[in-house]
C-alpha cells in the first residue's frame, strides 16, 4: 500500500464520517461541524491526488475550499445562532420549513 | 333621331324624377312629368305627319342570338304606331295634368314616387307601340306589367290596393307566359321576330304552326286586356289612384292586348282558328262584362268592366279581321274612356276620396257642373250617340259584325244596349235626383282643363273616320241601316236607365228584389272570381296542404327523424362503449396513478435536512453506479 492510497482511504473516511453526521446527528452545531469534516476529507483528498498525478491544481483547490469552508462556517454559525435565537430550538428535525 | 326622342322624354322624366325627386319635391316633379309627357306628345305628332306619307324605320341595335338570325331591335312609325303613339302621349298628358289636382292633397308624400312611375308607364306603353318586333314589345309588355303593378298598389297602406296590385301582377304573369311562348312559336314558326317579316311570311309558313303562334300570343293579349278568363284583375285595380285607371284602361296597358293583335293583323288573319278564338273570347267578355257593370255600384268599377266589354268589342272587329274598326275603336275609347274615368275621379276627389259607392252620392249636377256635362259627354260617347265620338266607332263594329253574322250582330247590339244602360245609370244616380252627401263642390282649374280637352275628342274624334280609313288604305261605309239601329240601341238603353233612375217609373230597389239571383250572378261575373278563389286558389292550397301533409311531414320528416333517431342511437352506443368504457377509463386511470404518485413521493419531502442529505446520497451512489457501470 503506498502512502498516497493511505492518504486517500483516510480522506475517503473522513468524508463519509462526516456525512453520516450530517445524517444521522441533529445538533445543528454538529452538523456544521460534520460538514467541515466532509470538506477537510475532501480537501485531503486534493492535495493526495495532487501528490499521485504531481500538478499543483489540487492544492490551490483545497487552498479555494479551506477560504469557502472558512466563509461558510461564519455564515452558518451566524445562521445557527440567530435560528436559536429567533425560534428556540437547536435540532434540525424541528426546522421543516423546506416543505412549505 | 327626332323620332327617338318621342321615347327618351319620358324615360328622362322617369329618371330625373325616379333618382332626384325627393330633392325637386313632389310638385315640381309632376311639372317634369307633364312636360315630358307634352314634349313626347309634340314629338310624336311630328313623327306622324312624317311616318304617315311614308312609313319610317329606325334601327336600333343588332342582338345577335344565332348566327343565322340576327336579332334586329329597332322602332318602326307607321300609320298605326305613330297615330297610337299621338293618342297615347296626347291622352297621357292630359291625364298627369289631372293627376297634379287629383293627388295635391298626397303631397309631401313622397308623391314623386308616383310621377315617376307614370312616365315609366307612359315610356313602357310608347315602347309597346312604337316597337318593330315582338322582343322589343315584350320589353314594354313586362314594363306596363311592372308599372302597373307599382300604381295600383300605390296606396300601399290599404289592403285592398296591395291586394289588387298582387292579382294584377300574377294575372297577368299567366298571360305573360303565354305570351312568351307564342314569341318563342314566332320565332321558330318564322325565323323572326320583326312585324315586317312576319307579316310577309304569314300565308308562307305552316298554317297548324302559325296558329299555335298566334293563339300564345293572344293568351298575352287576354291578360293584359282582361278578357275571359284572365279578367278578375281588371276591376280590382280600381284600387290605385283615380289617373292610374283612367291611363290603364283608356291608352295603355289594357290597350297593349288589342293594340298588339292590331299590329299583327296581317299575321292574324291567316289563321282562321285563332281569328274564331278571338271573336269567342271578346264576344264572352264583352257580353259578361256589359252584365256584370250593370249590377255593380262601384264607381270606378262600372267603368272598368265597361272597358272590358269595349275591349271584348274591338277584339270582334278584330277577329272579323276588321282592323280599321278594332283599332279607331280602341281611339275613339281613349278619349271617352280617359273622360269617364277623370270624371269619376273628379267626383271622387270632391269627396276626398271616401266615396267610392254610387249610392252614397247623388243631385251632384248643380255642385260639380262641368264635371258633371264632362261625365255626360263620355257617357254620350260610350253609348254610341251621334255625333259622339264612340257612335262612329260602334258602328263600324256592329256593321261588320252584322255583316259576319247575324248572331255576332245581335250580341254586339245586346252590349251596346247594357253600355248605354249602365253608363247612365251610373251618370243618373250620381247626378241626378236628391242630394245624398253633401260638402261637393267643383274640382279645381287644373283637373278641370285636362276633363274639358277630353271633352272635345270625346265629341269630335269621331269625324276622323275617313281620315283614318283613307291612312289604313280603306273605304269607310257607314251603313243606313245600322246607323239607325245603333241609334235606337243606344236611345233604348239611354231610356230605360232614364225611366228608372230619373222618372223612377219603374222601382229601382223593387227591380233589385225580383231579379236578385240575376243581380248576384252578374255581379259576381258569373261567378268567375268565386271560382278561381275557391277553385284554383283554394284547390292549390288544398293540393299543397296534402302535399304538406303527406310528401313534406310523413316523408321528408319521417326520414330526417328515423335519421336522427339512428344518429343518437350510435351516439349513445358510442358514449357507452367509448367514451365510458374505454376513454373515461383511461383518464381516470392517469388521474388516479398521478394521483396515488403524488401522495408516495410527497411523503420524501419532509423538510428535514438530514433526509435530504441522505437522498442526495442515495442519488449520487445511484448516479455514480450507473456511471461506472456504463463507463466500463
Amino acid at each position: 500500500m503506498t502512502i498516497e492510497k493511505a492518504y486517500m482511504l483516510i480522506s475517503i473516511f473522513l468524508f463519509l464520517s462526516g456525512l453520516l453526521g450530517v445524517i444521522i446527528r441533529k445538533n445543528l452545531i454538529t452538523l456544521l461541524v460534520s460538514t467541515e469534516l466532509m470538506l477537510n476529507g475532501v480537501n485531503l483528498g486534493f492535495v493526495a491526488m495532487d501528490r499521485m498525478v504531481g500538478g499543483v491544481e489540487g492544492q490551490v483547490f483545497s487552498l479555494f475550499v479551506l477560504a469557502v469552508a472558512a466563509s461558510e462556517v461564519a455564515v452558518g454559525l451566524g445562521l445557527v445562532v440567530s435560528i436559536f435565537r429567533l425560534k428556540g430550538y437547536e435540532g434540525s428535525s424541528e426546522i421543516t420549513h423546506l416543505r412549505d | 333621331m327626332e323620332f327617338l326622342l318621342v321615347l327618351i322624354f319620358p324615360v328622362v322624366a322617369f329618371l330625373v324624377v325616379g333618382l332626384l325627386g325627393r330633392r325637386l319635391g313632389d310638385f315640381p316633379s309632376a311639372i317634369i312629368t307633364v312636360l315630358a309627357s307634352s314634349l313626347s306628345f309634340l314629338f310624336s305628332l311630328y313623327a306622324a305627319l312624317q311616318a304617315i306619307k311614308n312609313p319610317v324605320h329606325v334601327p336600333l341595335y343588332t342582338f345577335i342570338l344565332l348566327q343565322s338570325k340576327p336579332l334586329e331591335l329597332g322602332l318602326l312609325f307607321d300609320t298605326l304606331s305613330s297615330v297610337v303613339a299621338t293618342l297615347v302621349t296626347f291622352v297621357a298628358t292630359f291625364i298627369f295634368l289631372y293627376s297634379i289636382g287629383y293627388m295635391r292633397n298626397l303631397f309631401g308624400q313622397w308623391t314623386y314616387k308616383f310621377y315617376a312611375y307614370l312616365s315609366f308607364f307612359l315610356f313602357s306603353m310608347l315602347l309597346i307601340v312604337l316597337s318593330d318586333n315582338l322582343l322589343l314589345l315584350f320589353f314594354g309588355w313586362e314594363g306596363v306589367g311592372l308599372a302597373s303593378y307599382l300604381l295600383i298598389g300605390y296606396f300601399h297602406e290599404q289592403r285592398k290596393a296591395t291586394n289588387a296590385a298582387l292579382e294584377a301582377f300574377v294575372m297577368n304573369r299567366v298571360g305573360d307566359w303565354l305570351f312568351l311562348l307564342g314569341i318563342l312559336m314566332s320565332f321558330i314558326t318564322f325565323g323572326s321576330i320583326r312585324y315586317q317579316e312576319m307579316w310577309e311570311k304569314a300565308h308562307l309558313v305552316d298554317p297548324l304552326m302559325l296558329s299555335w303562334a298566334c293563339l300564345l300570343l293572344f293568351g298575352g293579349a287576354v291578360g293584359k286586356s282582361g278578357q275571359v278568363p284572365l279578367h278578375t284583375w281588371l276591376p280590382n285595380a280600381m284600387a290605385g289612384p283615380t289617373p292610374v285607371s283612367a291611363l290603364l284602361h283608356s291608352s295603355t296597358m289594357v290597350a297593349a292586348g288589342v293594340y298588339m293583335v292590331a299590329r299583327l293583323h296581317p299575321v292574324f288573319e291567316a289563321s282562321d282558328t285563332a281569328l274564331k278564338v278571338i271573336v269567342v273570347v271578346g264576344s264572352v267578355t264583352a257580353l259578361m262584362a256589359a252584365l256584370a257593370a250593370t249590377s255593380h255600384t262601384d264607381i270606378k268599377k262600372i267603368i272598368a268592366f265597361s272597358t272590358m266589354s269595349q275591349l271584348g268589342l274591338m277584339f270582334i272587329a278584330l277577329g272579323l279581321k276588321d282592323k280599321l274598326a278594332g283599332s279607331f275603336h280602341l281611339m275613339t275609347h281613349a278619349f271617352f274612356k280617359a273622360l269617364l274615368f277623370l270624371a269619376a275621379g273628379s267626383v271622387i276627389h270632391t269627396f276626398h276620396h271616401k266615396v267610392h259607392d254610387i249610392y252614397e252620392v247623388g243631385g251632384l249636377r248643380s255642385k260639380m257642373p262641368v264635371t258633371y256635362l264632362s261625365f255626360m259627354v263620355g257617357a254620350l260617347a260610350l253609348a254610341g250617340v251621334f255625333p259622339f265620338a264612340g257612335f262612329w266607332s260602334k258602328e263600324l263594329i256592329l256593321g261588320r259584325a252584322y255583316e259576319a253574322s247575324f248572331g255576332i250582330g245581335v250580341l254586339v247590339s245586346v252590349v251596346s244596349v247594357l253600355t248605354a244602360y249602365y253608363i247612365f245609370r251610373e251618370g243618373f244616380v250620381m247626378f241626378h235626383g236628391e242630394e245624398r252627401k253633401g260638402g261637393a263642390h267643383e274640382s279645381e282649374g287644373v283637373m278641370i282643363l285636362p276633363m274639358a280637352v277630353l271633352m272635345l275628342g270625346s265629341v269630335f274624334a269621331g269625324f276622323g273616320v275617313w281620315w283614318y280609313g283613307s291612312l289604313m288604305g280603306k273605304e269607310v261605309h257607314i251603313h243606313g241601316d245600322t246607323v239607325v239601329l245603333s241609334l235606337v240601341i243606344a236611345l233604348v238603353g239611354i231610356g230605360v236607365a232614364y225611366s228608372v233612375y230619373v222618372k223612377r217609373w219603374l222601382s229601382a230597389e223593387e227591380l233589385y228584389r225580383v231579379l236578385r239571383p240575376l243581380h248576384t250572378t252578374f255581379r259576381e261575373q258569373f261567378f268567375t272570381e268565386r271560382f278561381y278563389h275557391k277553385t284554383l286558389a283554394g284547390g292549390y292550397m288544398r293540393i299543397s296542404k296534402g302535399l304538406h301533409t303527406v310528401w313534406e311531414r310523413v316523408l321528408i320528416d319521417g326520414f330526417i327523424n328515423l335519421l336522427a333517431l339512428l344518429y343518437v342511437k350510435l351516439v349513445r352506443f358510442l358514449w357507452m362503449k367509448l367514451d365510458i368504457m374505454v376513454v373515461d377509463l383511461l383518464v381516470n386511470g392517469v388521474a388516479r396513478f398521478t394521483f396515488k404518485t403524488g401522495r408516495t413521493v410527497r411523503n420524501f419531502q419532509t423538510g428535514l435536512l438530514n433526509h435530504y442529505v441522505a437522498f442526495l446520497l442515495a442519488g449520487m451512489v445511484f448516479i455514480f453506479g450507473i456511471i461506472i457501470k456504463f463507463m466500463r
